[in-house]
């Protein structure tokens, strides 16, 4: 009963987005909330990795920006046509899976220290190659390109990141409630534990880290079509700190946490860097989510809505006691 | 005459397992006691408790009728109890001589003194002074691992089961060496091999599932045929 | 010749300072489990405020007596509140610390503004030797003594005294060494502010070395520390240096002949260490 309330409830909000720029016709709304969905979609890649396996991964900005190069290249290079798009999707699919492949099969057997270190010096690597590559990536300053007709409008990007976003929800949630995702679980909450159930566990990090590499590529393809412009800055660190920051934040291991997550960060960077006219101390804005970051990990290693989950299931369960205490005295 | 260590009904649980259900035990001044049972009964779990290793959730552990258990280690551990664990705990890459440093708490003539006696006592860490810690043998490990704990003057020496894996004349060799220390410090020693138990141990306690089910004089258990079969599964 | 002997000057100087950092990483790392991602937040710290004194006082010796004091400072703070309370929980433990780098960077910004600060070598320092026809450069022979003195010197704790025992004792043991009785957490503090000064001294004497400093360049210079620890192995000290040289030198040199693969080429060579063996060349933890 409680789930069916839940579905209700994100139901609505689904359908409350899906009729707001429809009714309410802010262009920099818009324009926020697209960028909400597609760091919610990067976010939530994240969390299948950290909230879901325990795997802290440093270079997750690397999937990001080879979707956003990709969709990038393959528009300036070829023709910016559906056909093209597509072909992008699938290139991004094929080299984010092997790349999250080999980089899982190589540290995921080893302490939790290597994967973060190893995806941190890739990332750097990627960083790297995109600057020097000047034929295909025009080095630092980026380039511009054209996307297909369908979609330049920006009610209709809008609408597509949103079902995107709900898609990657759905589809995140059923992967992690299925057995699978079970054995995920299982694996963070206890590794000897579960190795000694008899499950190979590396196998099941990798699927892990292969899945969320390639949901954070198709996030960077809608990064860069929703700016028609890509540079060097989504390889760099602050990629990756963003998914971090906002998974927990709005809470690890819960999907919709990153959402969440997700739309605290983009709005908060939005109000505060307009603020740093006023004062340019909010141009550091950072600075606080850093400390709000710290004290998350320390004190609510759960985020918002882990928080707010476990304070109900403690409600609940205080009930029940009562009620145990009620039918033995 | 008073109990130097003392547990009171200690509960440890290791993760979520309850390990220790109810430890209780009294170590006399001057005597071994020691503590016995089948593997996995909770001996080695019962030790790293009273050094603070895996604390108590439960129960108290009082050293000289002061509680300890809430005492981090180090501090359990200046207030003078030695500890010789399971394993022996060798600074594989330190040299035999740097081990012993590890533990000594001063450098003084008292305590060189007391070097010279130990090694007296082991001849065979002389031999290997200079040596890493990790190419000494089995036997030499636990002399080594005795030898640490026993470098500072301890008023008490957790042993666990310093006969385990080594040639039967080995065994004799630590015997006597703990007859020796015993002339000076209490000892909880843990102990499967009856022989070895019996002819050092004063008093014993047996432990079964995590918690003490049986004790007495020593001489009570090497009559009791029985007691032992049941616990022991020994004749 | 001439080009090969001022590759290797050059490589052994880089070299130094990446060890000056990965030295504190790897040691912090052996003794308490613990991998500090603000490392490099804090070879950052070292390098403005060290810059800063040194631009104020006048006196480069003042310069690097204050990063150095600086990376003590901010190295107990760091253990003590940040680390401490998230002890033996790898996961929260990186996370942490990643947050502490982001806040480390950014504070540089607030304190002393988003720019870059440049810095010279005091006249002493400036110039250059010539022998034959090789010119050696003064500045960097003058990193390369002060990075072998500051490995010998702990070497020398590490061999000879007794904190250097309990040290090595402890990245083997560490209940061990407390059921001996001693206070290992004092241990972890003392460590880890002394691995912070380290860091910070290797931030200072950049900034001569490269001309300006900026606050990014606390992640780059950690990015190479992490390959060196790796590389050599976590915990081990000695490692740190032997593989610190051989980052050092062997990105010199591609950076001169292949200088788009220079940082590929020591990645790669992590990767091949990782795969083979992962406790490094020198370490002996997995
Ligand atoms: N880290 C741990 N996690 C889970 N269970 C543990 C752990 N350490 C010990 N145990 C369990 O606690 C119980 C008691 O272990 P302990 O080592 O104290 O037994 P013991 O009496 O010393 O056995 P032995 O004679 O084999 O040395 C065993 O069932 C063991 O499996
Ligand atoms: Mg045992």
């Amino acid at each position: 009963m409680i789930k069916e309330k839940k579905n209700l409830f994100y139901g609505l909000i689904a359908v409350m987005l899906l009729v707001l720029p429809f009714v309410y016709d802010s262009r920099s709304m818009i324009i926020l909330l697209t960028q909400v969905f597609i760091f919610a979609m990067f976010a939530m890649s994240y969390d299948l990795l950290l909230g879901y396996t325990g795997i802290v991964s440093f270079g997750h900005a690397m999937f990001f920006g080879i979707g956003a190069y990709t969709i990038g290249i393959f528009m300036k290079q070829f023709e910016p046509t559906v056909p093209y798009f597509l072909l992008a999707v699938l290139v991004t699919v094929v080299l984010t899976a092997i790349l999250s492949y080999i980089v899982g099969l190589l540290t995921l057997r080893l302490k939790s220290h290597f994967y973060a270190m190893l995806t941190l010096a890739f990332a750097g690597l990627f960083l790297v190659l995109a600057e020097k590559w000047r034929s295909l990536t025009y080095g630092n300053d980026g380039f511009t390109f054209r996307t297909p007709e369908v979609f330049r409008d920006r009610f209709d990007f809008y609408l597509i990141c949103l079902v995107a976003m709900i898609l990657v929800f759905v589809l995140l949630t059923r992967f992690t409630n299925s057995p699978l995702g079970r054995v995920l679980q299982a694996i963070r909450e206890n590794e000897p534990r579960a190795e000694s159930l008899g499950y190979s566990v590396i196998q099941y990090k990798i699927i892990a880290s292969v899945v969320s590499g390639v949901i954070a590529g198709l996030a960077g393809i809608l990064y860069s079509m929703s700016l028609r412009f890509v540079n060097t800055s989504v390889f760099t660190m602050d990629i990756t700190l963003d998914a971090l920051l906002m998974t927990i934040i709005g809470g690890v291991g819960t999907l919709v946490g990153a959402i969440v997550g997700a739309g605290i960060i983009e709005f908060a960077h939005h109000w505060l860097t307009q603020l740093a006219k006023v004062h340019w101390i909010f141009e550091r804005w950072i600075i606080l989510f850093g400390i709000v970051y710290i004290l998350a990990v320390m004190f609510f290693p759960k985020g918002i809505v882990g928080t707010l989950q476990n304070m109900k299931k403690r409600k609940k369960h205080t009930v029940e006691n009562k009620d145990d205490k009620n039918i033995s005295g | 005459m008073s109990a130097q260590l003392k547990l009171n009904n200690v509960e440890t649980y290791i993760g979520q397992f309850h390990i220790l259900q109810g430890i209780s035990f009294e170590v006399r001044k001057g005597e071994v006691t020691v503590l016995l049972g089948r593997n996995g009964a909770g001996k080695t779990t019962t030790l790293r408790t009273i050094m603070g290793l895996n604390p108590a959730s439960k129960g108290q552990v009082q050293f000289n009728g002061e509680d300890i258990h809430s005492l981090p280690t180090y501090q359990i551990a200046q207030k003078g109890i030695g500890y010789v664990p399971e394993d022996q705990g060798i600074f594989a890459q330190l040299t035999v001589e740097e081990n012993m440093k590890v533990a000594m708490k001063s450098d003084n003539d008292q305590t060189q003194a007391r070097l010279h006696y130990i090694l007296d006592l082991f001849p065979d860490l002389k031999t290997f002074w200079k040596k890493p810690g990790g190419l000494l043998s089995g036997g030499q490990k636990q002399m080594l691992s005795i030898a640490r704990a026993y470098i500072n003057e301890n008023e008490l020496l957790l042993i666990d089961e310093p006969s385990k894996g080594l040639a039967p004349i080995v065994v004799e060799k630590v015997m006597e060496s703990i007859m020796e220390m015993k002339e000076n410090t209490t000892i909880v020693l843990v102990e499967q091999n009856f022989m070895m138990a019996s002819t050092i141990g004063d008093r014993f306690y047996i432990i079964d599932d995590g918690k003490t089910v049986q004790s007495g004089e020593m001489q009570v258990l090497k009559d009791d045929q029985d007691m032992r079969r049941k616990y022991l599964g020994i004749a | 010749m001439e080009v090969f002997f001022n590759l290797a000057l050059n490589g052994l100087a880089t070299g130094m300072l990446i060890f000056l950092l990965a030295a504190g990483l790897t040691l912090i790392f052996g003794l308490m489990d613990v991998l500090n991602f603000a490392h490099g937040g804090l070879f950052a710290w070292g390098a403005y405020s060290g810059t800063w004194i040194y631009a104020t006082t006048g006196s480069f010796f003042i310069g690097i007596i204050g990063a150095i004091i600086t990376g003590l400072i901010l190295g107990m703070i760091t253990e003590r509140f940040i680390i401490k309370p998230v002890y033996g929980n790898h996961v929260q433990q990186i996370l942490i610390t990643l947050g502490l780098m982001l806040v480390l960077s950014e504070l540089l910004k607030v304190v002393w503004g988003p720019n870059q600060l440049s810095a010279v070598a005091p006249s002493f320092l400036q110039g250059s030797w010539e022998v034959g026809n090789i010119i050696i450069i003064k500045y960097r022979v003058f990193i390369i003594l002060v990075g072998l003195l500051v490995f010998l010197a702990v070497q020398y704790v590490l061999k000879n005294t007794k904190i250097g025992l309990v040290v090595r004792a402890g990245v083997m043991n560490k209940e061990m060494v407390q059921a001996l009785g001693i206070n290992i957490k004092k241990v972890f503090m003392l460590v880890f502010m002394i691995g912070a000064a380290m860091a910070a001294l290797g931030g200072v004497l950049l900034g001569p070395y490269s001309g300006v400093i900026h606050a990014e360049m606390g992640m780059e210079f950690a990015i190479l520390a992490f390959i060196v620890v790796v590389i050599g192995g976590m915990g081990s000290f000695p490692g740190s240096i032997l593989a610190a040289i051989l980052v050092g030198l062997s990105g010199s040199f591609m950076a001169y002949y292949v200088p788009d693969l220079a940082l590929a080429a020591n990645m790669l060579l992590m990767v091949v260490v990782l795969i083979f063996r992962p406790q490094g060349l020198f370490g002996m933890k997995g």
